[in-house]
C-alpha cells in the first residue's frame, strides 16, 4: 500500500484527470472498502455496488479532500455514508436474511474450508444486520477496522460520546444475539 | 460473554473472498462508470448517471428485468428518441474497448446506464442490436448482441439478428420482429434497430 505522501501525489494527479493515479488509489483501498460495505450490508452484490459508488463519490468530491487529513479515513466516511444512504433509500433490509441465506452456500465455498467457521461467519453477519445501521457502522469501524472512538467519531461525523454509546449498545445486543449461538466453536 | 470474547467472535467471522479477476477489473469498472458520468455532463448526449448495478459478474446468463406493469391492448411499434444515448456509436465503442468480449448488454432505464458483463471473455463480436421497450409508463433501452437473453413481460427472450439486418425477439411464448408479431404481452411499444458494425 502506498504511503501517505505517495497517496497524496495520486490524489493530486487524480484531480488533474490522471486515470492511472486514480486506478492506483482505487487498487490500494478497494479491499478495505469492500470489507466495510460487506459488513454494512451483508450482501456481496450490494457490497460491490456500494464499493463502486464510494469511489465514484470520492472522485466527484476529490477537491474537498484536505491533504493534511488521512485519505483512508476520508474514504471510510464516504463509504459509510453511501451505506447509510443505501439503508435509507432501499427497502431491502427485510430481504437481507433471505438473500444472505441464498448467498451463504456460494460464499462459504468462496471463503473456503472450515464449515464450522462458515456457520459462525453467517451467524455473526446476521447478528450485525440486526443492529441499527449507525450502531453497526460504529462496531464495524471500531472492531473490524481498529479505529478508536475518536477516529470513528470523525468518520461518522458525530461526537465521541455518541460513538461510545453506539458501541456500548451494539455490544449489548450482539452478546445477546451471539451468546447462545456458535458456542461450540470456541 | 465479555467484550474480549465478543470481539474474538466478531473477528473470527470471515468475509466472502472476492474473485481475483473481479478485484483486478474493479479499478477499470469504476473508471468506466466515471466515464459514463462525464457523458452525463455533455448537453449534446444526455446520458443518465449509472446507479452502479453491475450485476453481471455472477450472472450465468443475461436477465434484464423491465418494469412493464400491466399490459393491455395492442402492441405497437415505436420510434427511437433523439435523446437515446444508447444509439451513440462512441459510447458503445468505448464500452466494448474497455471490456472486450465481456459486454453482454448496456442497459438504460430510469436509474441510468448499467453494464451487464460476462464473467469470461466469451461474448462473440457481432453487430450491436438496439432494443427499446415501453409500457406506457416506463421505458427501458438496451444495446445487446445476437444470441443474448433478456426478459420481457416475465419471459426469457433471445435477441437475434436476422440475415436482412433486422432484429428478432424470440421466446417460448413470445416472438417479435418488424414483420412477425406473435406475442404474449401486449400494450408494449417495442423498437429495435441493428446498429451495424461499430468501428473499433
Amino acid at each position: 500500500m502506498g504511503d501517505a505522501d505517495e497517496q497524496n501525489i495520486w490524489v493530486e494527479q487524480s484531480r488533474n484527470g490522471d486515470h492511472a493515479a486514480l486506478a492506483a488509489l482505487i487498487r490500494t483501498h478497494q479491499p478495505m472498502i469492500h470489507s466495510l460495505t460487506f459488513r454494512m450490508t451483508g450482501s456481496v452484490a450490494d457490497a460491490k455496488d456500494l464499493a463502486q459508488e464510494t469511489f465514484i463519490r470520492a472522485y466527484q468530491q476529490l477537491d474537498s479532500f484536505n491533504s493534511a487529513a488521512k485519505f483512508s479515513s476520508w474514504l471510510y466516511r464516504i463509504a459509510v455514508n453511501a451505506c447509510l444512504d443505501w439503508q435509507r433509500h432501499e427497502a431491502r433490509r427485510s430481504r437481507l436474511h433471505d438473500r444472505w441465506g441464498q448467498l451463504r452456500d456460494a460464499e462459504s465455498v468462496e471463503a473456503g474450508g472450515d464449515d464450522r467457521l462458515d456457520e459462525l461467519s453467517r451467524q455473526v453477519q446476521a447478528a450485525l444486520m440486526k443492529l441499527p445501521e449507525k450502531q453497526r457502522a460504529a462496531v464495524v469501524l471500531t472492531v473490524y477496522f481498529g479505529h478508536n472512538h475518536a477516529e470513528s467519531a470523525k468518520i461518522l461525523g458525530c461526537s465521541e460520546t455518541t460513538v461510545s454509546w453506539r458501541v456500548f449498545s451494539a455490544r449489548r445486543k450482539l452478546k445477546s444475539l451471539l451468546s447462545n449461538k456458535g458456542g461450540s466453536h470456541e | 460473554m465479555n467484550n474480549s470474547e465478543l470481539d474474538a467472535k466478531l473477528m473470527a467471522a470471515r468475509e466472502p473472498v472476492l474473485p481475483a479477476d473481479y478485484e483486478e477489473a474493479f479499478p477499470r469498472t469504476v473508471l468506466a462508470n466515471l466515464r459514463s458520468a462525464t457523458w452525463k455532463k455533455s448537453p449534446a448526449r444526455r446520458v443518465w448517471f449509472p446507479r452502479l448495478t453491475w450485476a453481471a459478474a455472477t450472472a450465468a446468463c443475461v436477465l434484464l428485468a423491465f418494469a412493464v406493469g400491466h399490459w393491455r391492448g395492442r402492441m405497437e411499434t415505436g420510434t427511437i428518441p433523439a435523446t437515446d444515448s444508447l444509439t451513440s456509436t462512441k459510447l458503445i465503442r468505448e464500452t466494448l474497448a474497455m471490456f472486450p468480449n465481456r459486454v453482454r448488454a448496456i442497459v438504460q432505464d430510469e436509474r441510468g446506464i448499467n453494464l451487464v458483463l460476462s464473467d469470461n471473455d466469451d461474448v462473440p463480436v457481432s453487430p450491436p442490436l438496439y432494443v427499446r421497450i415501453c409500457d406506457g409508463e416506463h421505458c427501458s433501452s438496451l444495446v445487446t448482441f445476437s444470441g443474448q437473453e433478456i426478459q420481457i413481460a416475465g419471459q426469457k427472450v433471445t435477441v437475434l439478428a436476422d440475415t436482412h439486418g433486422g432484429v428478432i425477439l424470440a421466446g417460448q411464448h413470445f416472438m417479435w420482429s418488424d414483420t412477425e408479431r406473435v406475442y404474449a404481452a401486449s400494450h408494449l411499444k417495442i423498437t429495435t434497430k441493428n446498429l451495424g458494425s461499430i468501428p473499433m
